[in-house]
């Protein structure tokens, strides 16, 4: 199940009608995410990191390049590539249960089989208390939590993350935070995380990728050791060496 | 001032014990509690009416309306009357319903569609239900076609208007997030544009009804050989006030019925319950 993402010269220009010019939201993006790897996007805003992600999803189309799952080009979106919003994007009229089993029921898999599953998967995110319950009525946190494990039930290629802790409160954010890198470590999926905050990038992923003004600006390693939890790496020296150094070249893109 | 308290709180106690009472009381028995705040505007009637201000064939009391019920009902006339208007009505609206959702999906989900009908819309919305009736007794005569184009045609806009902002106003990344799940274009329909857009096409359907509802009366006064419509329309005719009021508080209680039995059951199993619509 868990692949490569390749993106080779990604291009994205679009016709402003109020402006009447040409606007280009990605030049030139080249990357690629190893299978198994966590690689997170970081970038000032208007940088273009969410329509990549859009892109990369398919919910938008290319205006040049290409991207590849393994070797397999990609356009529109798919459940090879499961994505993790923002706003959650849960179906408010679905239990948290049928939420997570809906990738399946897409499939074609039988009632049974896929509630088994969404509880196998709810289970692993500390949820299997929430099942019977609506969206509306969990809180952020857990609604996002509900997100990532309705991805991840999909069983997923490559895994798209499009700034999913930045409309929970702080303290949510950093057990989120550790409760993902738990989850990839036993896991491992591909996954490509796109955010704004760098210290998460840098806690999150193996590698982080600064994106500046629609091109790749840098691609620094981050080999921090795992497993990762922040009272550790908070005080590590290497972290937050590794967060300035992100800092800086997100400041001077 | 502080020696006067603990009288005070002696005094309003049993108010607040009674209150307490109605409270409890009126939400274990809520069907009987919509009738208190009538009990009032009844006495007032019956003592104006007591009271002989106007002539007793102008104004009746609340005795002779519910005796003429009971004779009413006992002629059969009043049930048959009802069951005709409430037929008519649930006839019209479905017809309406089973047009109107789909056209108000379609016009919603497709930009083209929306240019091309909306303004066409919008203009049938304003020549009113009744504006029709004169075209119409032309083309049907005085007669069920008539009435039924006039309550599907009522139906309609409402519905049409609410499903296209239904389906306009579901957030893009559910769609998204659903074919990312895996869903084809088509299996967005039930899965994601229906549901979303329910809480409005429900609200649709509850204007649709009173619109109808109001569209049937009149429309059974001018061309009704029955129903509740044709009842008042002919009481006017044999000069019998009774029949006219019994008639307009037979148009409320089955308004208030159908509200509390059908629309408010339905917005409380699907949009409340989703937290779609703030109460």
């Amino acid at each position: 199940m868990t692949k490569s993402l390749t993106l080779r010269g990604l291009q994205k220009t679009y016709f402003d009608p109020f402006a009447g010019a040409e606007v280009t939201a990605l030049r030139d993006i080249s990357l690629s995410v190893a299978a198994g790897d966590f690689v997170a996007v970081v970038g000032p805003s208007g940088c273009g990191k969410t329509t990549m992600l859009n892109l990369i999803a398919g919910f938008l189309p290319a205006t040049g390049g290409e991207i590849r799952v393994d070797d397999r080009a990609v356009a529109g979106p798919g459940p090879d590539r499961g994505v993790v919003f923002q706003s959650f994007a849960l179906f408010p009229w679905r239990t948290v249960l049928d939420n997570v089993a809906f990738g399946p029921k897409m499939r074609g898999v039988p009632k049974a089989r896929r509630h088994e599953i969404a509880r196998e998967y709810l289970a692993l995110a500390g949820l299997a208390h929430a099942a019977e319950r609506y969206p509306n009525e969990l809180s952020g946190g857990m609604q996002q939590r509900v997100g990532v494990v309705r991805a991840l039930a999909n069983e997923p290629d490559v895994l798209l993350m499009d700034e999913p802790f930045a409309s929970v409160d702080a303290q949510t954010r950093m057990t989120l935070q550790e409760e993902l890198t738990r989850i990839w470590e036993q896991r491992r999926p591909t996954v490509l995380f796109i955010t704004h905050d760098v210290a998460e990038a840098v806690f999150l992923a193996n590698r982080v990728v600064v994106l500046s003004r629609g091109t790749v600006l840098d691609d620094i390693a981050s080999d921090l050791p795992r497993p990762r939890s922040w009272s550790v790496l908070i005080e590590h020296p290497d972290f937050k060496t590794l967060t300035a150094r992100v800092l800086q070249q997100v400041r001077a893109a | 001032m502080s020696h006067a308290q603990p009288r005070l709180a002696v005094r309003v106690s049993p108010w607040l014990r009674a209150w307490g009472f109605w409270i409890r009381w009126s939400t274990r028995r809520a069907a009987l509690a919509a009738l208190v705040p009538f009990v009032p505007v009844v006495a007032l009637w019956a003592a104006v009416a007591a009271a002989g201000v106007f002539p007793a064939a102008f104004f009746p009391g609340p005795v002779e309306v519910v005796r003429r019920f009971g004779a009413l009902m006992v002629n059969g006339i009043l049930p048959a009357y009802l069951e005709d208007s409430v037929v008519r009505l649930a006839v019209g609206t479905a017809l309406g319903m089973a047009i109107g959702i789909p056209l108000g999906l379609w016009i919603g989900l497709s930009d083209r569609a929306h240019r091309a009908l909306w303004p066409v819309l919008l203009f049938f919305q304003a020549i009113g239900d009744i504006a029709w009736l004169p075209i119409l007794l032309i083309w049907f005569g005085f007669g069920l076609a008539t009435m039924t184009f006039v309550i599907v045609y009522t139906v309609l806009f409402p519905v049409v208007l609410n499903t296209v902002l239904g389906v306009r106003s579901i957030r893009p990344e559910l769609p998204r997030a659903a074919l990312s799940l895996g869903a084809s274009r088509w299996r967005l329909l039930p899965e994601v544009i229906v549901p979303g857009a329910l809480p409005n096409i429900v609200t649709g359907l509850r204007n649709g009804l009173g619109y109808g509802w109001r569209a049937l009366i009149a429309a059974e006064m001018i061309v009704g050989t029955s129903g509740i419509g044709f009842l008042m329309f002919d009481a006017r005719r044999a000069g019998s006030v009774v029949e006219i009021l019994l008639g307009m508080i037979v148009l409320g209680v089955l308004w208030y019925v159908v509200d509390s039995w059908i629309l408010a059951p339905i917005e409380r199993a699907t949009g409340e319950r989703w937290g779609l619509v703030t109460r």
